[in-house]
């Protein structure tokens, strides 16, 4: 086997146990910005293992930049997706109170709603 | 008149140019009839998309940038292996919170990559940000305890400071440390009320 071999050999299975990490955290935890959390980070880094292990495999550099540019778009589009998937989540109530030590955004909501006088549904707390 | 325009076109440049290296890329080769197609095709694009002109005052510092860059791939690296064990570990404990950062930096692409950096790294995400305040809501986890939200305050502010330093003008820079040391002022002025 040559090294090009073997970087193959060891990038790839990695790439796949992150995605494999990745996709039974998604599974496991409880909260939805808990599995944005560990959906987002280890697939990022899954893919790029796999874009390099992937990469060895390929005759020449100009054939593998292609591969650099999944990578740049994975990370351009990667945190639009989970800030608006973030975003809306919270404003729809959908961030339990409960797994979260403290929450500085319902604390300004709050002062808010009250400066404005508006009866507003904030996130759940259990008691709204 | 003509000057104007000229400066619109010098404007949207640098996208043609990446425009046309993406098209350079994409057919694996790099010769002068195929860059020529790719800068007409990526002007074309351009032009067809009515894109808004974004007055973009950036400078680009390499060595910063590359301090940034393995910043956040080991950050990216660190949180993915944490979340790994996380998942295996008992998911249903690991507690998160949303704190707000007041940002020192006043300029909007900034405060965008900033936002979009942070949800790459340290089991950290933007949740909101507050424009007009200039104050930014971050999600992280995990979060064992009170003792936890200070360090991930100054995982924000360290991230921005990264930002500012890599990709700011030499007047956000000013900017930034200006306010930067504001904010220091103003809590010395509130630890010595207290």
């Amino acid at each position: 086997m040559t090294a090009a071999d073997w970087a193959t050999a060891i990038l790839l299975p990695l790439g796949a146990l992150f995605a494999l990490t990745g996709t039974i955290g998604m599974v496991r935890f409880p909260t939805l910005l808990g599995r944005m959390h560990a959906s987002t980070k280890p697939d990022t880094v899954a893919l790029l293992l796999i874009l390099a292990g992937a990469a060895f495999r390929l005759p020449d550099v100009p054939t593998a930049l292609p591969l650099a540019l999944v990578a740049v778009f994975q990370f351009m589009t990667m945190p639009v997706l989970a800030q608006t998937l973030g975003r809306v989540s919270y404003s729809r109530g959908m961030v339990v109170a409960e797994h979260l030590v403290t929450d500085e955004l319902e604390e300004v909501l709050e002062k808010r709603r009250a400066e404005t006088g508006e009866a507003g549904r904030g996130p759940v707390d259990g008691q709204g | 008149m003509l000057n104007d325009a000229a400066v619109r076109m010098l404007g949207r440049l640098p996208m043609v140019l990446w425009l046309t290296a993406m098209w350079a890329v994409l057919w694996g080769d790099a010769s002068p009839g195929t860059l020529l197609a790719g800068f007409g095709v990526g002007a074309g694009c351009y032009a067809a998309a009515k894109l808004p002109h974004l007055p973009v005052r950036l400078r680009f510092r390499p060595l910063r940038a590359a301090l940034l860059a393995g910043r956040i791939l080991l950050d990216l690296l660190t949180s993915s292996v944490q979340m790994a064990y996380y998942a295996l570990h008992r998911p249903g404990r690991v507690r998160g919170a949303i704190v707000a950062v007041p940002l020192r930096t006043d300029s909007d692409l900034l405060m965008a990559m900033v936002s979009g950096g942070l949800s790459l790294v340290t089991g950290s995400q933007t949740i909101e940000l507050d424009r007009e305040g200039g104050v930014i809501y971050v999600h992280g986890v995990p979060i064992r305890g009170e003792g936890d939200v200070p360090r991930l305050r100054r995982d924000v502010r360290r991230m921005e400071e990264l930002f500012v330093r890599a990709f700011g003008s030499a007047a956000d820079i000013a900017d930034f440390e200006a306010t930067e040391r504001e904010m220091d002022a103003a809590r010395a002025a509130g630890r010595g009320e207290r």
